[in-house]
């Protein structure tokens, strides 16, 4: 469908690396806006476990003829699920960790009957630039409109319920439900990144970028679009470097995008 | 006149078999002070989440003139947060702005109006982090006034505050109280509460109600207190704060 | 009915894996118990994941695992107590920076060369293909990570049980605890071979968490802990043979599947209980 119509420079002149530029470009927007909320409301792990999480799902998405986008879902879900009653018995550090090793070891399992070679998990794992269909692209484009949308609605909430949380209820502000819908959003949002970047590194294009512009940003509107335009470049530069050194998006992304971080903390931290 | 706050038989607790507080009867006209008395995990903070509706298990009935406004303390919130003063001030009308509004040029006006009012008027853009704790009490305060609730909940509002943010306070409540709205103010200074209109006192259970005058005596504080009590005098007497860590 | 226990156990390599696993696990079981009881099950599983880059390295440059699994370990706890510091972000976003870069830049080390590392095997372990110096080396940190809990027992429990008194008693508990991450970098280090960084971890925390699902006091959840992760390891070697299933994965779901069970016991009579 998206043909070469557009000629970039080189290494954006193929059909495929197009798509990849704008699958990346597209969530480099869900970085910036959900990516902010996802610092704020110290969701970071969250998002990993979910995106660690949705591996088993993977393995078996394909020869059960299922869409990748649908199992990551429901084994999203299933993770969220177990992590609350099982940190009850067992305390929420210790319950992430044994769930999401037990995905992990799982999706391995699975794997050993599906997969003969290495590499068809190590796509899964870490993502690829020729894995992103059509349908990726037109499910990241439609996740990336109902955040927005949904950050127009429930932006004061997010940011009231985060600010104080007991207080906000007696403000009259939805809390449960807008939360409720943020950890769904982002759910969704590392669902349609999972292709691109793979299953370990979702938080490369989610939340690095939005932690990175978090450091020097002192009011919500900065972080906002600072995490955008972070992401938007770092996406741009990731795929070249991706391409340069053939490797998937996700490996380059996380590299440069850590790298950013590491600098503008240390920046910060000399500053201060 | 119907009261401001009316509690009748309340009780209740968090979870089953726990009996956070009992035995809870008052009532509150508009346009009073009451100060709630009692020593840590006693039932303040559990009587001011019953008055807010958020106590899994209740017994008895609440009464209110309508959504009261709460102002915790403020090592409760965010301090880290990349909001201005302005910011939490202007959270007061997010409870009427409808979800798909902005919300109203008004609101933004009367949130710096209730900055001046509490002195802060100057600090608007701030960060709320950067402020002192006796400034960031009063910019929780002014949040409260754009909330425009006939009851307000403050929890120990003044602990800890400097001098000037005090008076300023102080100043606030007694111009609330001519507005005719109903404030609960927990607090743990005995002398405070003197006063004020009325006081409560609470030990997971009401011990006493009514003007403090009557209820300010050895024998109560003594009762609310137990052996947290200080006797300084005959008619003095200073309750020793506890902080939780 | 024998046979099907000791069919598998026939081989060299079966037996070798066997040796290896149960060498982990009584080193990993009781340290288990330990993490969990301080809280440090993230640390615990964010060291594993970030030694990647440094197995890849050793295995790129054909040096042995046991020094690139070493640095790797250093480079991890490095990057993760730098970038947990930053009061900004809260602890949790920071590590999460550290690991996603680590993992990054092995899969980036790993991928990247004309004759791709065999990532693989460093994620998930190659327990099917130990030599005899491998076990040896295994065998040699679990001693030492057996020798350091040993010593230190009185101290770390004190640390768990007694916390505001300990200073008056002579312990520290945020030294013994910095100590404890070290013992979990060595333990971590030794079972990377067979289990694999990613995986690796399952046997530190399931075995133990089970256990003090079960065990009322603390040196029967330390030696339960043992116990439970060496079952775990003959069950999962035994599934792995009969089902022709990755073998390292085999022995970390059997370890969780232990611990699932135990779930149900600790309702009646409680254990412990994990914090």
């Amino acid at each position: 469908m998206l043909a070469a119509v557009v000629s970039l420079p080189e290494p954006f002149d193929t059909p495929f690396m197009q798509r990849a530029l704008l699958e990346t470009l597209l969530l480099a927007m869900l970085g910036g806006v959900l990516g902010s909320w996802i610092v704020l409301r110290r969701l970071a792990f969250f998002t990993h476990g979910t995106g660690t999480a949705a591996f088993p799902g993977l393995v078996v998405a394909g020869p059960w003829g299922v869409p990748a986008q649908a199992a990551a879902l429901g084994t999203g879900l299933l993770y969220a699920g177990s992590v609350e009653r099982l940190g009850r018995r067992a305390g929420a550090d210790a319950a992430t960790g044994l769930l999401l090793v037990a995905a992990l070891a799982v999706g391995v399992v699975l794997a050993s009957d599906v997969y003969e070679s290495g590499a068809g998990v190590d796509r899964l794992l870490f993502g690829s630039a020729l894995a992103i269909s059509d349908r990726d692209l037109w499910l990241t484009a439609g996740t990336v409109a109902a955040v927005l949308g949904l950050d127009a609605a429930l932006r004061r909430a997010w940011l009231a319920g985060g600010f104080d949380p007991v207080a906000a209820r007696s403000l009259g502000v939805p809390t449960a439900a807008a939360d409720r819908l943020l950890l769904a959003a982002v759910a969704v949002a590392v669902v349609v990144a999972l292709d691109a970047v793979g299953s370990l590194l979702v938080t490369a294009v989610l939340v690095i970028p939005a932690a990175t512009v978090r450091l020097v940003a002192d009011d919500l509107r900065t972080l906002r679009l600072g995490a955008v335009g972070l992401g938007a470049a770092e996406a741009v530069i990731g795929l070249w470097l991706a391409d340069t050194l053939n490797v998937g998006p996700g490996p380059a992304l996380a590299v440069l995008a850590s790298a950013v971080f590491a600098v503008v903390a240390l920046a910060t931290a000399v500053r201060r | 006149m119907s009261p401001a706050v009316r509690a009748a038989a309340l009780g209740g607790g968090y979870a089953p078999g726990d009996e956070a507080l009992a035995g809870v009867d008052f009532a509150l006209d508009p346009g009073r002070i009451a100060a709630v008395l009692g020593p840590n995990g006693g039932g303040k903070t559990t009587l001011f989440r019953a008055l807010l509706g958020e106590l899994p298990l209740r017994r008895g009935t609440v009464e209110l003139a309508g959504r009261p406004a709460y102002v915790p303390q403020t090592d409760r919130t965010r301090l880290d947060f990349p909001v201005s003063a302005l910011d939490v001030a202007l959270m007061g009308a997010y409870g009427r702005t409808p979800w798909w509004r902005r919300v109203a040029r008004a609101d933004r006006v009367a949130a710096r109006d209730a900055l001046a009012r509490v002195g802060l008027g100057d600090a608007a853009r701030t960060r709320f982090g950067e402020l002192s704790g006796g400034q960031r009490q009063r910019v929780l305060i002014a949040r409260a006034l754009l909330q425009d609730a006939p009851v307000l909940l403050l929890d120990e509002p003044l602990s800890g505050v400097d001098a000037v943010s005090a008076e300023r306070i102080e100043a606030v409540f007694r111009e609330l109280r001519e507005e005719g709205r109903g404030l609960l103010v927990a607090t743990h200074d005995v002398e405070q509460a003197r006063a004020w209109d009325a006081v409560l006192c609470l030990n997971r259970r009401q011990i006493a109600f009514g003007s403090p005058a009557e209820v300010l005596t050895t024998g109560v504080l003594q009762e609310t207190y137990g052996h947290e009590l200080v006797v300084i005098g005959e008619h003095r007497a200073v309750a020793v704060e506890h902080h939780e860590h | 009915m024998l046979s099907w226990l000791t069919d598998p156990f026939a081989s060299d390599l079966m037996r070798r894996a066997l040796v290896e696993v149960l060498v982990l696990a009584v080193a990993c079981g009781p340290l288990g118990v330990w993490v969990l009881l301080h809280r440090q099950s993230y640390a615990a599983e964010s060291l594993a994941h970030g030694m990647l880059p440094g197995l890849v390295v050793a295995a790129l440059a054909g040096a042995p695992l046991v020094l690139g699994a070493t640095g790797g370990v250093l480079v991890a706890a490095a990057a993760i107590a730098l970038a947990g510091r930053d009061a900004r972000l809260g602890g949790d976003a920071g590590v999460a920076v550290a690991v996603t870069g680590l993992f990054g830049l092995g899969a980036l080390l790993a991928l990247s060369p004309d004759v791709p590392a065999r990532l693989g095997e460093l994620l998930f372990g190659d327990l099917l293909g130990l030599t005899g110096a491998d076990i040896v080396e295994a065998t040699v940190l679990a001693a030492v990570v057996v020798a350091a809990l040993v010593l230190a027992h009185r101290r770390l429990t004190i640390g768990v049980f007694d916390r505001p008194t300990a200073p008056s008693l002579g312990v520290q508990p945020a030294r013994w605890e910095a100590w404890l991450l070290v013992v979990l970098a060595v333990a971590t280090v030794a079972g990377v071979r067979g289990l694999g960084s990613l995986l690796v971890v399952a046997l530190i925390l399931a075995p133990g968490a089970a256990a003090l699902n079960l065990a009322r006091r603390l040196p029967a959840a330390l030696a339960l802990a043992a116990g439970l992760a060496g079952l775990a390891g003959v069950l999962g070697l035994l599934v792995s043979y009969h089902w022709q299933v990755a073998a390292g994965a085999s022995v970390a779901l059997a370890a969780i599947a232990l611990f699932a069970v135990t779930l149900s016991f600790g309702r009646r009579r409680p254990g412990l209980g994990v914090p």
